[in-house]
């Protein structure tokens, strides 16, 4: 039991990398990964964003219209995407105001990045993929706990918010380095961290695979 | 039937969580406020937004708030110049004067060929790292050619052309980062009060005698200048100096006509820049 949850974990940050398996949030961690202090407050942020996001649209997708749909035979599956795309702006909306109150230098770095997380696609996809890998409760399994579901879906989007931690801050401590490398002109900024990160991508192949 | 249930559903759904959202957005927004003066705002508002640097502040954002902090001055903003500065003074309920806007001025005309070498130079090829080395060109106080000023350049306001920095004054935003860039302070900022302004497009001061042999179209001190157009120009250390307090008084045609080097010449969108 415990194994599988820590597999789910373990799976999210390592193994498929929202960040440099699925390319998902490019854009924060092109653009916040400066420094490593600013690039652990952004993945901090995600993963808080992320969290809520998956718990409280696991519940409305699970136990809303799921049970609508299964019990009434009411689909309202159609509003799945705009329900999402509205608990995560407002998910950040919180977040943004938590920031400006008791963290002002981080939100004054962060910028125009921290409200970019709402139309983040790695938020999105965390949330969607909670249906494609199964933890959600489907029609004709019985005797499947709610909680159980539950717990792996907020696992799992712990997990991608610490993969995306983990993509970001490593991304961070290798261009504080190249900073002091004789980068060629036309490369300096965006190019050369789009090229470190698909060596990054591909170091990070090497763990697919494992868990099946 | 079943889809006005659907319907009713879906509705209430949406509103449910709209309501949810407005309660906890609602608390959340009067116990995490934050008190800002709304003059900062104001003034973001109508700064160009270019984030240069110019004014010193690290973007328009902190430029804002340290103007109504009371750090820096409301006509601070060179790339917004005096219109900008004006409503900033506004907001912030202070008279403004405008000033002139301070443009950069190359004090150098020397291309590749009119320069004499000395050394031969194969390091990394930095204006900056040059001028410490030295040895490589026989004018001390000359421009070097590496282009630092081209690469601090944030706007391709300047071209190299033959080891020789050309700023196009149409790109030119004022921020004086070239300016900066220069390790030898060739780059000067000069107060504009019309649209082209005259400048001595030199910054050495070996003695006459010797800039024959170390710069064709350097300033050899000769005085004709000063004699020309007395209140304009001075010479002091070898080298004729502009005076701009003075220069909307008087025109310093004919001395540029006097120059035997012809190192006096106008900058500016419709100057013949070097």
């Amino acid at each position: 039991m415990i194994a599988e949850l820590l597999l789910i974990l373990l799976t999210a940050v390592l193994i498929n990398n929202p960040v440099l398996y699925y390319f998902l949030g490019l854009c924060p961690y092109l653009g916040v990964s400066n420094k490593v202090d600013m690039a652990f407050g952004m993945g901090m942020a995600v993963t808080f964003v992320m969290t809520v996001a998956a718990s409280l649209t696991w519940v409305i997708n699970n136990l809303i219209i799921f049970y609508l749909n299964t019990g009434y035979g009411i689909d309202l599956g159609f509003l799945r995407y705009i329900i999402f795309i509205f608990v995560i702006a407002g998910t950040v909306q919180l977040v943004e105001m938590f920031l400006r109150k008791f963290f002002p230098s981080l939100y004054d770095r962060f910028g125009i990045f921290l409200p970019l997380i709402t139309t983040n696609c790695v938020i999105l996809g965390c949330c969607l993929w909670i249906d494609v890998k199964g933890y959600n409760l489907v029609a004709g399994q019985e005797g499947v706990a709610v909680s159980w579901k539950f717990l792996q879906a907020l696992l799992f989007g712990i997990g991608n918010g610490l993969g995306f931690t983990l993509a970001i801050c490593l991304m961070a401590g290798i261009r504080e380095r190249l900073n002091f490398s004789d980068v060629p002109r036309d490369f300096r900024g965006v190019g050369i961290t789009l090229i470190v990160a698909a060596i990054l991508a591909m170091a990070f192949m090497g763990f697919s695979g494992i868990g099946g | 039937m079943i889809i006005v249930v659907t319907i009713l559903l879906a509705a209430a759904l949406m509103l449910g969580l709209a309501l949810l959202f407005t309660i906890t957005l609602g608390v959340a927004k009067v116990r995490l406020h934050v008190d800002v003066d709304p003059r900062i705002e104001r003034i973001e508002q109508i700064l160009p937004g270019a984030n240069c640097g110019g004014c010193g502040a690290a973007g328009c954002a902190s430029f804002a708030r340290a103007v109504v902090e009371g750090k820096l001055p409301t006509g601070g903003c060179p790339v917004g110049g005096a219109d900008v500065s004006a409503l900033i003074a506004d907001i912030m309920g202070v008279e403004f004067s405008a000033g002139h806007p301070l443009r950069p001025v190359v004090r150098c005309q020397a291309r590749q060929e009119d320069r004499l070498g000395r050394a031969e130079y194969n390091s990394i090829g930095t204006c900056d790292e040059a001028n410490v080395v030295g040895g490589l060109q026989a004018c001390t106080y000359g421009c070097l050619g590496f282009g630092d000023c081209f690469d601090a350049c944030r706007y391709d306001a300047i071209t190299m052309i033959d080891g020789l920095p050309v700023i196009d004054y149409e790109k030119c935003t004022n921020c004086g980062a070239c300016s900066k860039a220069c390790p030898r302070n060739i780059i000067a900022r000069v107060p504009f009060s019309s649209e082209t302004m005259y400048a001595v497009a030199c910054s050495n001061r070996d003695p006459g005698r010797a800039m024959k042999n170390i710069c064709k179209v350097g300033c050899i001190a000769c005085g004709a200048c000063a004699k020309a157009a007395g209140e304009l120009f001075e010479v002091k250390a070898n080298l004729a100096e502009l005076n701009y307090d003075a220069y909307t008084q008087a025109d310093p045609s004919p001395a540029a006509e006097k120059c035997p080097t012809k190192v006096i010449i106008p900058f500016g969108s419709n100057g013949k820049c070097p």
